[in-house]
């Protein structure tokens, strides 16, 4: 189960590739590539443009599986990615639900919201489970840094993305005036 | 009223998600299964190791192609054959002024006066951390270089000083390792000051580029700014004794509190290390 399609092995594969091209390109590129000591992180992304692709829950789904590849690379607690992250793809998913989904801005600003919010919910979760640190940074740079390079590249990303992922999704969208009444 | 059938699922998959997220964290929080992600985040490590290096080596050149092109374009404008020679000559003093920059730290790594009879293995700097939320260094050296978890890493000082702690292994892979620094927010050191045997302290790590605070420091405790803390090397401690960890640069007396507040700076020039050592030393040892 991947949200509301089956996951074909050609989804598999392309989903992978998307993935480990960015995972490559975050420890690579990324990580030399430094505004003020801090780093962009282009792996949050991967769930943003899936929620505004597919909906929530491919959006959380992405999330999901993102977040457990980027916590392989990451010092802070195993998981604590995946689960932001999930919350993240499901959040846009869902808060794009009534917008016009093909509006050029929208992976723009979704990006740059997104993004400032996994940071800070990222570091105030961390926080919480006893990583007290995660809130000694300079939050508004690094949601500055992040934010900012995420939105310069939503629109490259969602082009990846919804190459990877089938045909856009329908999750919550009424596609007929009958479907959009309450049930579906 | 339940919510309508359509946003039914969408919340399942997420309860779904989060749950298993919230289960991952909370078994790798609790012993075992921490063996388990320690070792895949070892396998990534090891396998993104060369994609690295090879990127990192297609990408400099480049990075030194374009850097290149736009300063042609600029000197173009003046004497282009006269300036391309004070370009090489600059070059050529930049990078004699590396050189020895690094000769003098390598050097200076290899005679750290506190280091005596404990055996190390040298290491070059590859990665300032990976999370902007932790202050962390990946070094070249790992489990094939006798590297194990724990052990304390020093370094040289940026100016005069004897250099000092740099912090501790935290993850190695098989050949390399991610050190934790002594200012992340983790970091928990036990140093003895003064001339008192009895004068023991806990340097706690404040985030990167901030000072070190000093816990356990007696209210009107007779320190100069200078003062240098050393590792107390007691029964079960983390590190080996009489490693120089930090400086004293501002302290106040707690007129209310039971404690001084003390903020030190680490001894070893954590802003611009190329090179450590890795202290083959456990607290068994």
């Amino acid at each position: 189960m991947f949200g509301r399609w089956p996951l074909t092995s050609r989804v598999l594969v392309r989903v992978g590739l998307v993935t480990l091209l960015f995972v490559v390109v975050q420890q690579t590129l990324m990580l030399d590539l430094r505004v003020g000591g801090v780093h962009p992180d282009i792996m949050i992304l991967l769930p943003i443009v899936a929620g505004l692709v597919g909906g929530p829950s491919r959006g959380a789904w992405m999330g999901f599986a993102t977040g457990l590849v980027a916590d392989l690379f990451l010092p802070t607690p195993f998981g604590l990615s995946a689960l932001v992250a999930t919350m993240l793809g499901y959040a846009v998913g869902v808060a794009t639900l009534a917008l016009d989904r093909t509006a050029v801005w929208l992976p723009v600003v979704a990006a740059l919201a997104g993004s400032a919010l996994y940071e800070l919910v990222y570091g105030v979760l961390g926080s919480v489970l006893g990583q007290p640190q995660m809130l000694h940074v300079d939050l508004v740079r690094v949601i500055a840094v992040v934010s900012i390079t995420n939105a310069v590249l939503a629109i490259p990303a969602m082009g990846l993305v919804t190459w990877a992922l089938p045909a856009a999704s329908t999750e919550g969208v009424p596609t007929s005036p009958l479907s959009s009444g309450v049930a579906r | 009223m339940a919510p309508p059938r359509r946003y039914r699922r969408p919340r399942t998959t997420l309860l779904i998600l989060v749950l298993a997220s919230v289960t991952i964290i909370t078994l790798d929080a609790r012993g075992g299964f921490h063996r388990i992600t320690s070792g895949v985040r070892s396998v990534a490590a090891d396998a993104f190791s060369p994609i690295r290096g090879g990127i990192d080596d297609i990408i400099e050149p480049v990075g030194s192609f374009l850097a290149g092109s736009v300063h042609y374009g600029a000197v173009r404008q003046q004497n282009q054959k006269l300036q391309d020679e004070l370009d090489q000559l600059r070059t050529q003093q930049v990078s004699q002024q590396e050189v020895l920059q690094q000769m003098k730290q390598l050097t200076a790594l290899l005679h750290l006066p506190f280091l005596q009879n404990l055996q190390t293995v040298p290491a070059v700097v590859t990665d300032f951390g990976t999370s902007d939320f932790a202050s962390t260094i990946d070094i070249s050296v790992g489990r094939n270089q006798g590297v194990q978890l724990n052990m304390p890493v020093v370094g040289t000082s940026g100016a005069a000083g004897q250099g000092g702690l740099v912090g501790q292994v935290v993850q190695r892979n098989d050949d390399s390792a991610t050190v934790r620094l002594i200012t992340d927010g983790q970091s928990a050191v036990g140093v003895r000051y003064g001339s008192s045997a009895n004068s023991l302290a806990v340097l706690t790590g404040q985030g990167s580029g901030k000072a070190l605070s000093a816990d356990l420091v007696p209210s009107n405790t007779p320190l100069v700014d200078g003062d240098v803390f050393y590792t107390s090397g007691l029964p079960g401690a983390s590190y080996p004794t009489g490693i120089p960890v930090a400086r004293v640069v501002a302290h106040r007396n707690g007129l209310t509190s039971a404690q001084e507040t003390v903020s030190l700076e680490p001894e070893a020039d954590l802003v611009h290390l190329r090179y450590v050592s890795v202290i083959l030393w456990g607290p068994s040892a």
